[in-house]
């Protein structure tokens, strides 16, 4: 590069240039160790107050209490109808999401031509950008009466169904990226070989590439599903404040059409009220927080175990 | 090869003639669906971000004929170059260039006299530009001249380090000075000038344009003399227009300049400069014309004046936009310096073998993992260890600055692994061949390589951590303040923060008007900051960085 440097580190003092090395490898290090004391802070601050929590309130009851409440007598926290709340928003934008997101990836990587997929995906990365507050107030302002005028329903001001669509919406480019890099890498020769058994191309990207990358695939799947459980804004702005759990299996469909409480949503609201620190109801919001650490991260390792087992190795 | 492949039977099908035309049919089908989906989502958001356009910009009240006027004057010239621009790759891309150089200027504007101008004040500013910013630019300018000289980068380092204290010091007695000189001229000096300067560089390098010495002189000049036209429009200080001066007028002088010089993006040029003049031409004619034009939320003022729970004509959003760009700000400081340092070591650094390697790798599984942590778990954290364990406070500036910072962490690590891992191996090789160390070649093979690339990534990382409310819920930043921060330690609104307070009001005026409002403000600083990046991957992609 420059004639100058070769010389000086030719000749230049070593015992300096070893102590500069070194300093530069201790700073860099530590810069990498912050992330592991992120994970301990996230442990540390989730377990020490939910520890004490669970010494003033049983773990059964929490983990079997159908209500929570901690404002009116009789105070009770059951994280039940919060989780109750957490799966239905999740399953709502899963149906969105899965599909679309599938379908998307099919046409990205099978059909689209180079122009369009350089349009579409930088459009998609879009959708997963927009904040998730701004999700949540287009949810409440204009898809909720939208859906209110269209559907024969009785529809809630805050209610699950706008929340879930719109969360939908948002994860679908987590899908659609994902899976669309598993079926990029399933090799041509697959492809080829089909065609020249006479396969179409329908059968082509039904039969054999989707089943190929179905590691991926389920993958992606996860990793949207933990992202839904964990998103918290939408839900907060838009479904609702009222925990909400169904009388039975039939009472379920309903509760699409009412407003709900998830588990985060909980969080925000126990941590925006006049509720100080130190009390069991400030201590239940960690202990929320750390079912749902717990959730999102099972469903994390899943995804991972998943991509890593179920890969179909074409070397 | 795997052939473990369901297409055995499709062999049967396509033999007989009448099968392969249904297969046809139901391909086209299949086809036409999977397009379809992969529109819904954008399509969907494209109609919320129009109704919510819309709204913020107070459509309803104008009248069909200045909507005639809209039209014609801005939006058919600007689908036309769009159409244009479908063929004319060239167009677009300069037209992408101009339109985040002056977004980005603009709100690069904003982010300095916020952070100078407001929060730092000019004594402050003057301090640290003496002791720290100056003697480490002047270095680095060293080095660069007289690559010998090997203990630059240390020497940076060590200012980094001392030069705050030296700083810290210094304020208060340089009062004289600041006083002497006043506050627009220590701008003009430590802002503006380095600015000319550094464009006068760049035209000095692009063979295309003339003597850079005129282009510093003509923004030096600007500077100067535009300080009487400042003077006449209200709200704008002279310290303001200095500041203006280097992020907004430099940048885009020096980029009209380039495009004008160069023939061939012209027709790039063509586009916004028709939507200028249909803009202009429009604002000109429709007062005489008695056309009656929207009445926008979303405006200078709406920008300029504190945030109001009850009365939707006189919010605005000036102390939360103020809060978010210091957290903001910090932010980035934070997650530059750690992210790329981390993600060097990984790439660069971490051993894969013995101890060492344990490490790495227990690093690089936890940093996934970090990745997939909810935002609201990371307000936990913020609450639980900052604002209380270690005492920044609850809902101030350093634990917001804080708690994002480790939220999108994960996020830039990643991605300047990527870029760094992209860096080619042979030119570490040539580097170690000619005797550098790892440090050295870290610094100049690496990193110039891969800066473009950690840039775009940390560019996008800011973007979400602009939007992210959760968090700031958790560590208790007020649900509405009219004061900007002043320090560190100082409770603070946000822009979400605020967006979400004003979501609680069910007033139609707040809803579709307000909220809208502040919505479309957080839209376009993203809007902004993600062409920005992508500008930035365009031109790395194509090799000119």
């Amino acid at each position: 590069m420059n004639d100058a440097r070769g010389e000086m580190d030719l000749s230049g003092d070593r015992g300096f240039q070893d102590v500069r090395e070194s300093v530069y490898h201790v700073v860099l290090l530590a810069c990498a160790v912050v992330s592991v004391l992120t994970t301990i802070g996230i442990v540390y601050s989730l377990a020490a107050p939910s520890v004490a929590f669970f010494a003033e309130v049983s773990a059964a009851e929490f983990f079997t209490a159908t209500e929570f409440n901690v404002n009116i007598q009789p105070i009770t926290f059951g994280v039940l109808p919060l989780a109750f709340g957490t799966i239905i928003v999740t399953v709502g934008a899963a149906a969105v999401a899965l599909p679309l997101g599938l379908l998307t990836a099919i046409y990205l990587s099978e059909y689209a031509d180079s122009r369009t997929r350089a349009v579409l995906k930088p459009m998609l990365e879009v959708l997963a950008g927009i904040p998730t507050v701004v999700y949540g107030y287009f949810a409440l302002v204009y898809v909720t009466p939208f859906l209110d005028g269209v559907l024969p329903v009785e529809l809630n001001t805050f209610n699950v169904l706008s929340a879930s669509l719109v969360m939908g919406v948002m994860i679908v480019p987590m899908v659609s990226s994902i899976s669309e890099d598993s079926m990029s890498a399933v090799p041509d020769t697959l492809r080829q070989g089909a065609y020249g058994l006479g396969a179409t191309k329908f059968k082509v990207s039904t039969r054999v590439v989707v089943p190929a990358a179905v590691s991926g695939i389920a993958s992606s799947y996860i990793l949207a599903i933990s992202r839904a459980v964990g998103e918290t804004m939408i839900v907060v702005v838009a479904a609702g404040n009222l925990p909400n759990f169904p009388s039975g299996p039939g009472d379920v469909l309903p509760k699409f059409f009412e407003q709900t409480q998830t588990m985060t949503a909980a969080m925000v609201e126990v941590l925006t009220s006049e509720i100080g620190g130190g009390t069991v109801a400030y201590r239940s919001v960690f202990a929320i927080g750390l079912t749902l650490f717990g959730m999102t991260f099972a469903l994390n390792l899943v995804s991972d175990f998943v991509a890593e087992r179920y890969r179909e190795e074409y070397d | 090869m795997t052939t473990d492949t369901n297409t055995d039977t499709d062999t049967v099908e396509s033999v007989d003639p009448g099968l392969g035309r249904v297969s046809r049919l139901r391909g086209a089908v299949f086809r036409y669906v999977t397009f379809v989906a992969s529109l819904v989502g954008v399509a969907s958001l494209g109609v919320l971000l129009a109704y919510v356009f819309w709204d913020a910009l107070g459509m309803d009240s104008a009248q069909p004929g200045w909507y005639a006027g809209f039209f014609l004057l801005v939006v058919a010239p600007f689908v036309g170059f769009v159409l244009r621009a479908r063929t004319d790759a060239v167009a677009g891309e300069v037209a992408l260039e101009l339109f985040a150089t002056v977004a980005g200027g603009i709100q690069g504007g904003f982010a300095l006299v916020v952070v100078l101008d407001v929060i730092a004040g000019v004594d402050v500013w003057l301090s640290y530009f003496l002791t720290t910013i100056g003697p480490a630019v002047a270095v680095y300018l060293y080095g660069r001249l007289n690559r010998a000289a090997s203990w630059t980068g240390l020497g940076i380092l060590a200012t980094g380090l001392l030069g705050p204290v030296a700083g810290t010091l210094l304020i208060g007695r340089i009062d004289v000075v600041v006083s002497g000189v006043g506050a627009p001229g220590i701008y003009l000096l430590t802002v503006t000038l380095p600015a000319a300067l550094g464009v006068g560089l760049l035209v000095d390098r692009n063979e295309d344009l003339g003597d850079g010495r005129w282009a510093t002189l003509a923004l030096f000049a600007l500077g100067v003399a535009g300080v009487l036209a400042a003077d006449a429009v209200p709200g704008v200080s002279r310290s303001v227009w200095q500041l203006f001066v280097a992020s907004f007028a430099a940048p885009t002088g020096y980029v009209v300049a380039r495009n004008l010089a160069d023939q061939e993006r012209w027709s790039g040029l063509a586009g916004p400069g028709a939507l200028v003049v249909g803009a202009g031409v429009l604002l000109l004619v429709d007062g005489p014309l008695g056309l009656v034009g929207p009445s926008p939320w979303f405006d200078w003022q709406f920008l300029t004046s504190p945030p109001s729970l009850t009365d939707p004509s006189t919010a605005g959003v000036y102390a939360p936009i103020v809060g978010s760009v210091f957290v903001i700000v910090l932010v980035a400081v934070f997650t530059l310096f750690l992210g790329v340092g981390a993600a060097l070591y990984l790439e660069e650094y971490a051993g894969s073998s013995g101890l060492r390697g344990a490490v790495a790798r227990l690093v690089r599984i936890n940093i996934s993992n970090l990745a997939g942590v909810p935002s609201v778990v990371y307000g936990l954290l913020g609450l639980a260890v900052f604002a209380r364990l270690i005492g920044t406070g609850i809902g101030t500036v350093l634990t917001a600055a804080l708690t994002l910072s480790l939220l999108i962490l994960p996020i830039v690590i990643i991605s300047a692994r990527e870029a760094i891992a992209a860096v080619p191996d042979s030119q570490r090789r040539a580097s170690y061949g000619m005797g550098a160390t790892r440090w050295q070649t870290v610094r100049n093979v690496v990193l110039p390589r891969s800066l473009p690339g950690i840039m775009t990534g940390t560019i996008l990382a800011l973007g979400r951590a602009i939007g992210e409310t959760a968090p700031l819920l958790m560590i208790g930043v007020p649900a509405f303040r009219r004061d900007e921060p002043t320090g560190l330690f100082t409770r603070t609104g946000a822009l979400p923060r605020q967006v979400f307070t004003w979501a609680d009001n069910p007033n139609p005026e707040f809803q579709y008007g307000v909220l809208a409002a502040g919505v479309v403000t957080l839209l376009v600083v993203l809007l902004t900051m993600n062409s920005i990046a992508i500008l930035i991957r365009n031109k790395y992609e194509r090799g000119d960085v």
